[in-house]
């Protein structure tokens, strides 16, 4: 079996998912709600489906985040690189860092008010990038420039 | 005149300058006919003027790209200019020129011409100079592609592994000071063998041609003066009074007759004169009635070989292969034309160097994944029945038509789940991880464990809950993922680990097996 990578990512993490999927949810649950109430003649039935709506878009808005927090997780090692993430499925990635070809960080506005950044590893294969969510951007900062060096030092075309 | 750069630059064949007018014509040829419609209707006065002008212009525009690009090859590099304005230039290190295609259409042929598209490694960065002398094209492909030879091009087919490693397969010293060296003898792996004509009706490509050519004279058929309502309805009640059924029969036999001929046609145009061989290094197709295509994929960037058997294909004994390679335009060639199972199966072995992978019996799934399988297939179905209800209940049509169409459906979804499942299925044969996949299809992907170069192990929620998981090695040939479908989470963690020993060494922890593996 393989285990667990070995670090979490940013507590912060669970703040920011929570943010952004109140707000894609909000569009979504609003925008129903406007349909339903503009729309002249709906049966009432509708409007328990936009109640249904509600309530699935809340529980996905406080459970996601914890859950995410619990099952996501990444590592580096001199060899490889490690991650695990998903909340309702799981998908772990592995790639060596030996093939290992391009190290990009991104941070977006919203994860930059929660001090976020993600890291995205690509090797030559355009099914095999690996994308570390969320670390808090010093870390993140840290994992490039070890990765980059690494890298860097690696012969051949990586292929 | 443009004048030469010098230094060596020489311009593409003189007969570019036939060549590129007549396409222009060809392109220009509508407008320029509405053009002159419009002019004639309006007034004769300017025809003085415009005729030279339509006829000059295409000539002048397709002498212009002969006078502008201009070629050379130096010690290290192939470089080419193009352009008057915006002069760009490509170059490519001769170390790292990967494919050598050469291609002709029947224009090219005429003019002994040859269009020459030189491959990198880089999958969008191709250098292409159309076009050259045939004889130039030829001489430049053996020379680009004969610097690099390394490795004896003809290993024997007894097993032996070849050197793993790519950087193995560089220049070697012994021929490194020699512009051309003494060419290896080719060796041939595949001919074309016209009794493998009777697969070509049982490969479904061209159906879509076929399907859009009736289209498209339905399209032309809807026009006619003929086709109206009145004369529709009466000549059906003509019909229907004497034989719907010998009608159908015709209708019948003639599709296939016209599939019969088109499907024959297709496969003598593409595999004339096919031939398959292993020289300098690279294996070398080159085929072609009217458009002849030579294409060269070098080996140490061929990661593995994809046997598919097309469901009618199979049914006749037939298969097909293709190449999964790094650096070449789209990774997935096909290297031979549809042929029996034995011969794409021994041209494969040949081009793997190894005599197991794709003969090895594969490791099934087991139960669940049957049932995830059977599932899949059925789940579509019932989508299919559920929007075939709507309709049913919408146009107010006999129930029991529906219920007989649903019932064929599902069991029709039995039997392509079933298929799928028994396509289903994985294998570590030596230094290849072989993989089986398909509904209709048989496919079986073989890839050399070098090339894999990362691992997903991905579980949706359902998967989750019986324990499997879809093991995808990502790698730079081909499709650039081989996929192995429904396998135990455990038993893909074991086979991850066997393909490419030490890369998830560090995260394999032993855990007592809660089944028998």
């Amino acid at each position: 079996m393989l285990r667990a990578p070995a670090h979490r990512v940013s507590p912060q993490a669970i703040g920011f998912w929570t943010v952004s999927a109140l707000m894609g949810d909000a569009v979504l649950v609003g925008g129903a709600a406007v349909a339903w109430l503009v729309v002249p003649g709906a049966p009432g039935w509708v409007g328990l489906v936009v109640l249904l709506l509600a309530v699935v878009a809340v529980a996905h808005v406080v459970l996601m985040p914890r859950i995410r927090y619990r099952v996501h997780r990444w590592e580096v090692t001199d060899t490889a690189v490690h991650t695990r993430e998903g909340w309702i499925g799981r998908e772990t990635r592995i790639a060596p860092i030996s093939r290992v070809q391009t190290v990009d960080s991104r941070q977006g506005a919203l994860m930059r008010m929660f001090g976020l950044a993600s890291i995205t590893v690509t090797t030559a294969s355009a099914a095999g990038p690996i994308t570390v969510d969320c670390l808090d951007a010093e870390t993140a900062a840290h994992v490039v420039a070890r990765l980059t060096a690494i890298t860097a030092a690696t012969e051949g075309d990586a292929t | 005149m443009i004048p030469a750069p010098g230094d060596g630059w020489v311009r593409l064949s003189p007969r570019k300058l036939l060549l590129d007018p007549v396409k222009a014509v060809g392109q220009a040829v509508v407008p320029v006919v509405v053009a002159l419609i419009g002019i004639s209707q309006s007034d004769m006065r300017f025809w003085p003027a415009v005729l030279p002008l339509v006829v000059l212009g295409p000539i002048v525009l397709g002498a212009l790209p002969w006078l502008t690009t201009h070629y050379r090859v130096t010690d290290t590099q192939i470089q080419v200019r193009s352009g008057i304005l915006n002069k760009t230039t490509s170059t490519a290190p001769l170390d790292r020129v990967r494919s050598v295609d050469l291609e002709a259409s029947l224009l090219h042929r005429v003019l002994g011409l040859q269009k020459v598209q030189v491959g990198t490694g880089v999958d969008d960065d191709r250098i292409t100079l159309d076009a050259l002398a045939a004889a130039d094209a030829h001489a430049l492909r053996t020379s680009l592609l004969g610097r690099r030879v390394a490795v004896p091009a003809a290993a024997p087919l007894d097993g032996a592994p070849q050197p793993a490693d790519p950087l193995a397969a560089g220049p070697a010293p012994a021929y490194a000071d020699v512009p051309v060296p003494p060419p290896a003898p080719a060796v041939p792996l595949a001919a074309i063998d016209w009794s493998w004509l009777r697969f070509a009706p049982f490969s479904l490509g061209r159906l879509v041609l076929l399907v859009g050519g009736l289209g498209l004279l339905s399209q032309v058929a809807d026009e006619l003066p003929i086709w109206n309502e009145d004369t529709a309805t009466s000549a059906w009640e003509w019909l229907t009074q004497f034989a719907v059924v010998a009608i159908v029969l015709t209708l019948a036999v003639g599709g296939l007759t016209l599939w019969l001929v088109v499907s024959v046609a297709g496969y003598v145009l593409q595999w004339w004169g096919f031939r398959l061989a292993r020289e300098h290094g690279s294996l070398h197709l080159t085929s072609g009635l009217l458009t002849t295509r030579s294409i060269t994929v070098e080996e140490a960037k061929v990661r593995g070989v994809e046997v598919t058997e097309p469901v009618l294909l199979r049914l006749v004994g037939g298969a097909e292969l293709s190449t999964l390679a790094t650096g070449v335009e789209d990774g997935v060639t096909q290297v031979l034309p549809p042929c029996p199972r034995t011969v794409a199966v021994g041209v494969g072995e040949a081009v793997l160097d190894h005599r197991g992978p794709l003969t090895a019996p594969l490791v099934e799934h087991g139960p669940k994944a049957r049932r995830r399988a059977w599932f899949r297939q059925l789940r579509n179905a019932l989508d299919v029945i559920v929007l075939l209800a709507v309709g049913w209940w919408w146009f107010e049509l006999t129930w029991w038509w529906l219920v007989a169409l649903g019932g064929a459906l599902l069991v029709a979804a039995v039997v392509v789940g079933e298929a799928s499942y028994r396509h289903l299925g994985h294998a570590l044969a030596g230094e290849h991880l072989v993989a089986g996949s398909g509904t209709l299809a048989r496919v079986r992907t073989v890839l050399e464990t070098d090339g894999i170069i990362g691992w997903v192990v991905a579980q949706s929620w359902w998967q989750r809950r019986i324990g499997l998981a879809d093991l995808t090695a990502t790698t730079a040939a081909g499709t650039e993922r081989v996929v192995v479908r429904d396998v135990r989470l455990e038993v893909a963690v074991a086979l991850a680990d066997a393909a490419t020993p030490g890369l998830l060494g560090d995260f394999v922890v032993t855990e007592p097996a809660r089944e028998q593996v």
